[in-house]
């Protein structure tokens, strides 16, 4: 190897969530390896301020930094590792707005799911079957079975949580439950759209100036 | 002679059509690998599709001959309490829940507390059904 050039490992990380006006150094956005007397400039270049402009997510790009550090150290070799670019989620709600508005999604779901339930029961006539198992067992009649349908209502509650396996996850086993993997992909999904969308509004931006 | 053959084809083919859905239901919400999952009962799980074979054919053949055993009331409660954890089970595996709380935790920006929103579907559950027994029922 060339004695002047020095080898500087990049690694972008994923995801990083940011405050308006705030100064990114590179040490958030990525991990850095690099000879030990740069490395802490290297740290602390800046890369972007969070603007008003910014909205909600900004998409920081390898080659936004390692055009800055080529500025720098123009006889350096940059190898990026990992992803491409880095997501910033800007997070400017207040907190207490985002409480209320939790209290309504929760109200929310909570009336939804049940009229779901109870559409459902409607749709497969649940009571006549419920009548009907009455009958099988008892012999006898009953237009409310409540003896079953209570332990009903309170099992379906039970076979929810076992699909999701919240409560019994540190008995049973650590496999991630079926909604936390929907949440990863979702999440994984928009990264993905975020990380193309914004950065082709960056480059339309850039070739403007 | 005749009407009786054609009848004997038309159930059978009936039967057949209905549990090949029945079937194809279940493996699609997939409920059957996750509680084999959950209990680590992998190499059980041709058993427990006999069990599932076995309860359809047996459950059809009572609930339309009409019979009943002159048993107890309390033998009801277990028999509820299944029935609800099943139906419970198929209700999370559908994709409304699994496709809506990722989004609405995103959207307000929760993550931590998905726990809690999961929650609020689950008891409206519960208690949705209690309110279907208990008091829609009598309109």
């Amino acid at each position: 190897m060339e004695s002047g050039t020095i080898t500087i490992y990049i690694r972008l990380r994923h995801k990083i969530s940011g405050v308006l006006h705030e100064t990114l150094t590179l040490d958030r956005l990525a991990q850095v390896i690099a000879p030990e007397k740069i490395k802490s400039h290297i740290d602390k270049m800046v890369i972007h301020q969070i603007k008003q402009e910014d909205n909600s997510y900004v998409v920081i790009d390898a080659m936004d930094i390692i055009r800055r550090i080529y500025q720098h150290y123009p006889n350096s070799d940059i190898q990026t590792v990992g992803p491409s670019q880095t997501i910033v989620v800007v997070s400017t709600k207040p907190k207490k707005a985002r409480l209320i508005l939790f209290a309504l999604v929760w109200i929310l779901l909570f009336i939804g799911a049940g009229l779901t339930i109870m559409n459902f029961h409607e749709d497969v006539a649940m009571q006549e079957v419920h009548q009907k198992i009455y009958t099988m067992v008892t012999g006898k009649v009953d237009f409310k079975p409540l003896i079953l349908q209570i332990p009903y209502s309170i099992g379906i509650g039970i076979g929810m949580i076992l699909f999701f396996n919240h409560i019994f996850k540190k008995r049973f086993n650590e496999e991630p439950s079926p909604l936390e993997v929907e949440m990863f992909n979702y999440e994984q999904d928009l990264d993905r759209y975020i990380a193309f969308h914004e950065k082709e509004k960056n480059e339309v931006g850039n070739h403007r100036d | 002679m005749i009407s009786s053959l054609i009848l004997i084809i038309v159930g059978f083919s009936g039967g057949l059509a209905v549990g090949c859905g029945f079937v194809a239901f279940l493996a699609v919400l997939g409920i059957i690998p996750r509680l084999a999952q959950l209990t680590k009962t992998y190499g059980y799980i041709r058993a427990y599709e006999w069990s599932i074979v076995a309860s359809a054919v047996i459950g059809s053949w009572l609930s339309l001959r009409n019979t009943s055993f002159h048993l107890s009331h309390v033998l009801l409660i277990p028999i509820g309490l299944g029935a609800g954890v099943f139906v419970g089970m198929l209700a999370a595996a559908l994709t409304e829940v699994l496709n809506v709380l990722p989004i609405l935790a995103k959207r307000i920006g929760i993550h931590e507390q998905i726990l809690l929103l999961l929650m609020a579907i689950v008891l409206g559950k519960v208690f949705g059904s209690l309110f279907h027994w208990s008091f829609f029922v009598d309109k």
